[in-house]
């Protein structure tokens, strides 16, 4: 009994302290609901029904139907999938993007390489990422795109985007640390040992660079499903009759002053709750992982 | 002081030179090209070049672009749309200061209240204030105001008559009117800022608060009320920046909640442009974000520059 207890408290400790813990289990139990999205929602999320229309929430919809007798709550549990999917993958791809580069630049301390990298990437977050990704998806459009025998459908558009859009914020947070680190003994040892620059700094430098970089990355994470959601809610981002929370919300608003709260208020609270979680645990992580809050609060 | 303020500002114009050119070059290559949405699928070869010739869009991207440029430095001519032939500038300015106007009442009244509430916060540490100014600061982040603003056109438009749920009326046919509907759009819009910008007063006010030369300030003797102007006056550098920065952001979500609330502003023009693939249009309004945006920060970094000069001289 000691041992789990201990074990619990070990957990709790490397979320952060019980909220970050909190946080933790709410995407955990997210992750697992839109995993299981088929064995557990109670209704095909598609399967449109005149008859049960605008049903308030009851027995057989617990969270009411929609415009097309479609089932609320198992269109938020699939529409789970969407917002995760694109936040996630969209927080890989700014990692993988943003790290190297991040690195590059702060290994190239005083040459023309690093001011070349990092003016661009602070020219580039001279415009928030909503704009960028609105004005992005706004001139390429809704339609699924192609590249080559490739086609990508708006979501995947989104995400990469998105993905994009992160990078310059990663970049810079890897290159903070990684200017200091370059200064460091053990790196200097290790080119005394004729080590190769490019080995030294994946393998060296980067696991010393990352605690801030996890903490912004899951933060990110809570943005994205915020964006993801808002710009579905204008309608450029996940296109119907596939459903997302955004564009849930977007149909929601055509009968919000006829009454219909349920619409508007379970996706919405869905929202909620998520973004809740990863500022939890990203809050919890910083506490643990960067106590000298060196991660300024990124306005989304 | 006079070389930050130098350097800003050739910052800030080299950002807007990267912006610029950046979507310039990405609205020059989509596959689709204006003359094909205007002129349709029937138009011949023919037509399409010279549709291309009379807008000039035969010549190099480069060449293009530095046409652009010069218009807009030396004439601040955003120039006419390619496909519906509107004159940019006015529509910029028939939409602009509704925006405007939104996000200025809701910046001024977040950054004001939460700078008040973040040093209630800090100075009563632990006190029912504190608790409060904190719970606010965790829910504002994380509730999106795109929902919230649907929630409280549920709560006070549809069940209660106390605001209208959406457009604005204008403040020249009825003042209260007027302010009435603007109260729902900027509340849902100032929300989340006003959590970031109280957190960080409280947690940048708490470590000034603890630093040695408030302790002999306030063994010193001085009237607490000066102490805290001490304080604030270095506690305030971080939050001015971040109230740059939220500027510029609060103009984009304005495009949502405008949405949202039904309002005639920059995000009816954006969207309107996105619908009809008027890419010229797209390109000048989110230029005029970009303008927005860069400006905001670096009047903040200025008045940091101010509000400590130890900034200006070692930046």
């Amino acid at each position: 009994m000691n041992a789990l207890a201990a074990r619990g408290r070990r957990l709790m400790a490397s979320c952060g302290g019980p909220a970050g813990f909190f946080g933790a289990c709410m995407i955990a139990l997210l992750l697992a609901i839109s995993l299981a999205a088929p064995l557990i929602a109670p209704h095909d999320p598609l399967e449109v029904s005149i008859v049960d229309q605008l049903q308030e929430p009851g027995e057989g919809h617990w969270l009411g139907t929609d415009q097309s007798g479609r089932d609320v709550l198992s269109r938020i549990i699939w529409g789970s999938r969407a917002s995760l999917a694109v936040s996630a993958l969209a927080v890989l791809i700014g990692l993988a993007g943003g790290v190297p580069i991040g690195l590059v630049a702060g290994f190239s301390r005083g040459r023309w390489l690093e001011q070349a990298i990092m003016r661009v990437l602070e020219a580039v977050s001279a415009i928030p990422i909503l704009i960028w990704a609105i004005a992005l998806i706004g001139i390429f459009g809704v339609k699924d795109g192609h590249l080559g025998p490739l086609t990508f459908s708006n979501e995947t558009k989104l995400l990469i985007m998105l993905g994009l859009l992160y990078i310059p914020t990663l970049a810079r947070l890897t290159y903070t640390s990684a200017l200091g680190e370059s200064q460091a003994h053990y790196v200097a040892a290790r080119q005394l040992q004729g080590v190769g620059g490019l080995r030294i700094m994946f393998s060296d430098v980067l696991p010393n660079c990352l605690s801030p970089v996890i903490v912004q990355a899951t933060l990110l994470l809570a943005i994205g499903i915020i964006i993801e959601a808002a710009i579905s809610f204008v309608g450029l981002g996940v296109q119907p009759p596939t459903p997302s929370w955004g564009n849930m919300l977007a149909s929601a608003r055509d009968y919000l002053l006829s009454g219909e709260w349920w619409l508007s208020v379970f996706p919405g609270g869905a929202i909620s709750l998520t973004v809740v979680g990863f500022n939890l645990l990203g809050d919890g992580l910083r506490d643990r992982l960067d106590p000298r809050h060196t991660i300024a609060q990124v306005s989304r | 002081m006079l070389s930050l303020a130098l350097r800003r500002i050739a910052f800030s114009l080299f950002s807007l030179l990267v912006v610029s050119l950046t979507l310039f070059i990405l609205t020059r290559s989509i596959p689709t090209s204006p003359a094909r949405i205007v002129l349709g699928d029937q138009a011949t070869e023919d037509q399409i070049v010279q549709f291309d010739r009379d807008h000039g869009l035969d010549r190099p991207i480069v060449v293009q672009y530095g046409r652009w440029l010069r218009r807009l430095v030396f004439r601040a001519d955003l120039g006419r749309s390619f496909t519906t032939g509107r004159d940019m500038n006015q529509q910029i300015a028939d939409t602009l200061p509704v925006t405007m106007e939104i996000v200025v009442i809701a910046f001024i009244a977040a950054t004001l209240v939460s700078v008040a509430l973040g040093t209630l916060s800090a100075l009563y540490r632990d006190s029912p204030i504190d608790y409060v100014a904190r719970l606010i600061a965790v829910l504002g982040v994380s509730v999106p105001g795109f929902w919230l603003a649907l929630v409280l056109i549920l709560f006070f438009a549809v069940e209660r008559d106390w605001f209208p749920p959406g457009g604005i009326v204008p403040f020249g046919q009825d003042p209260l009117g007027h302010l009435s509907s603007i109260v729902l759009p900027c509340f849902c819009l100032g929300c989340f800022y006003l959590a970031v910008l109280t957190r960080m007063t409280r947690s940048s006010l708490l470590d000034v608060l603890g630093l040695d030369y408030m302790r002999t300030a306030r063994a010193a003797g001085l009237h607490p009320a000066r102490v805290l102007a001490y304080a604030l006056r270095n506690a305030l550098v971080p939050v001015v920046t971040i109230a740059g920065l939220s500027f510029g952001h609060m103009f984009g979500w304005a495009l949502i909640i405008e949405q949202i609330f039904n309002i005639d502003g920059m995000s009816r023009a954006l969207l309107t442009a996105i619908q009809q693939r008027d890419y010229s249009m797209v390109q000048a309004v989110v230029m005029m974000f970009t303008l927005v945006f860069v400006g905001a920060n670096l009047i903040a970094d200025l008045a940091n520059g101010w509000l400590n000069p130890r900034l200006a001289a070692g930046a």
